[in-house]
């Protein structure tokens, strides 16, 4: 029963080699989906394409039914499912940062490197400010601590804080979804542009 | 049909079931390692000798003794009405039913604390409720229960109550020197009657230990 590596049915070099062979495709997805291009990603600010939306949408609702339903068999323990701590404050400012940056770059982190990989120049700039936001942050640590740790909650899911199960959150979160992705069809045919 | 609409077909569908169906909680360990320790660290596990002998002479029903020692020990001396579940048969499927139920109360106990802790842990890890643990094991009991010491002429009013108690359970419970302890000028005055058993005074002392 899994988690596969916390259960130690599998070893770490095992679980270091899975990954890699899911971040190969994973990478392999983003490129397909076009996501290399910081054209199709800005163009979800602009409304001119949203499908950089409805596939990170689809992924994690795809994931969420995947481990509520292997749960349900028995092959997972969720309980065992490593969950990110929030810190609240930090996340809200650490998310204001990021989105300035996906509009004005063109490109998250993983689409980068994605870019990156298919020779794209914007790409790889974007990579080099990747590392100076990176060693800014590493070496100007002292000042930003308190601030990267506020608003601490812990390991929180929104079912819990909302009382509900986990299948009713992620009916209501599938019906969000869909919702989403209907609204998006629609922004699309109403801010069209024919080359991009 | 475009392909939105599939998607929206299969995955309402989809979470539609995980939303009616009930969760599944059939893990092999129902606590965490960090839950377990909780437990641990605040010690609820553990029923005083106090409580479990007053328990006993009460007969109350509702609790099952439960004797993790092994059956030749057993066999040698045993608190009344306890059944004998060895250690190493703790997880056996014939047990499951003992172990693993809602009405009772088990209490373990062995020679220490130590083995019927043991088996209180591997319960409670597996999820199990209603077990405990005999505070200290059969040792402290030979010493709090069937052979109380006498506490001093000025210990607190609570201690004498359930030095009181404790005398009175040794001797509803087969204890040994207790008329030996007693002396004359007590007499009388604090020794309560064999088999009338002074509950309310237990009561008191139950925060005690």
């Amino acid at each position: 029963m899994g988690p596969l590596a916390v259960n130690d049915i599998i070893s770490s070099n095992t679980n270091f080699f899975l990954a890699f062979v899911i971040g190969i495709g994973f990478g392999f997805v983003l490129e397909q989906c076009g996501f290399s291009s910081s054209r199709k990603l800005a163009g979800l600010f602009y409304g001119y394409d949203m499908v950089v939306l409805k596939v990170f949408f689809t992924g994690g609702v795809t994931a969420m039914l995947g481990l509520l339903f292997f749960s349900l068999f028995g092959w997972v323990d969720l309980n065992l499912v490593y969950v990110n701590p929030t810190f609240l404050a930090s996340a809200i400012i650490g998310g204001l940062v990021m989105g300035a940056g996906f509009i004005m770059g063109g490109f998250c982190p993983g689409t980068s490197f994605c870019g990156a990989a298919i020779g794209k120049l914007d790409a790889m700039i974007f990579i080099v400010g990747l590392f100076i936001g990176v060693y800014f942050f590493a070496f100007g640590y002292p000042i930003f601590e308190t601030l990267y740790k506020s608003g601490d909650m812990g390991s929180l899911k929104i079912s819990t804080i909302f009382g509900l199960g986990d299948g009713i959150f992620a009916l209501i979160l599938v019906v969000v979804a869909l919702g989403m992705f209907y609204v998006s069809e629609w922004v699309e045919k109403k801010f069209p542009r024919e080359e991009y | 049909m475009k392909p939105l609409h599939y998607l929206t077909l299969v995955l309402l569908i989809l979470a539609l079931i995980i939303a009616l169906v009930p969760e599944n909680t059939t893990r092999p360990y129902k606590l965490t390692a960090d839950q377990l320790l909780a437990e641990i660290r605040t010690g609820t596990q553990f029923v005083s000798p106090d409580e479990v002998a007053d328990k006993i002479i009460q007969k109350d029903p509702s609790i099952q003794l439960i004797d993790v020692r092994n059956p030749r020990e057993f066999d040698m001396y045993s608190l009344p009405g306890a059944i004998n579940i060895p250690l190493q048969d703790i997880l056996s499927e014939n047990n499951y039913d003992v172990l693993n139920q809602g009405t009772k109360m088990n209490i373990f106990y062995s020679n220490g604390a130590t083995e019927a802790n043991e088996a209180w842990l591997l319960t409670r890890q597996l999820g199990y409720q209603n077990n405990y643990v005999l505070q200290g094991g059969l040792n402290y009991w030979m010493e709090t229960i069937l052979n109380p010491s006498q506490p001093g002429s000025i210990a607190a009013n609570d201690e004498i109550a359930r030095y009181d108690f404790r005398k009175a359970a040794s001797m509803a419970l087969g204890g040994g020197a207790v008329s030996a302890i007693v002396p004359a000028s007590d007499q009388g005055a604090s020794k309560p009657k064999p088999g009338v058993v002074p509950v309310k005074k237990k009561k008191k002392a139950s925060g005690g230990c």
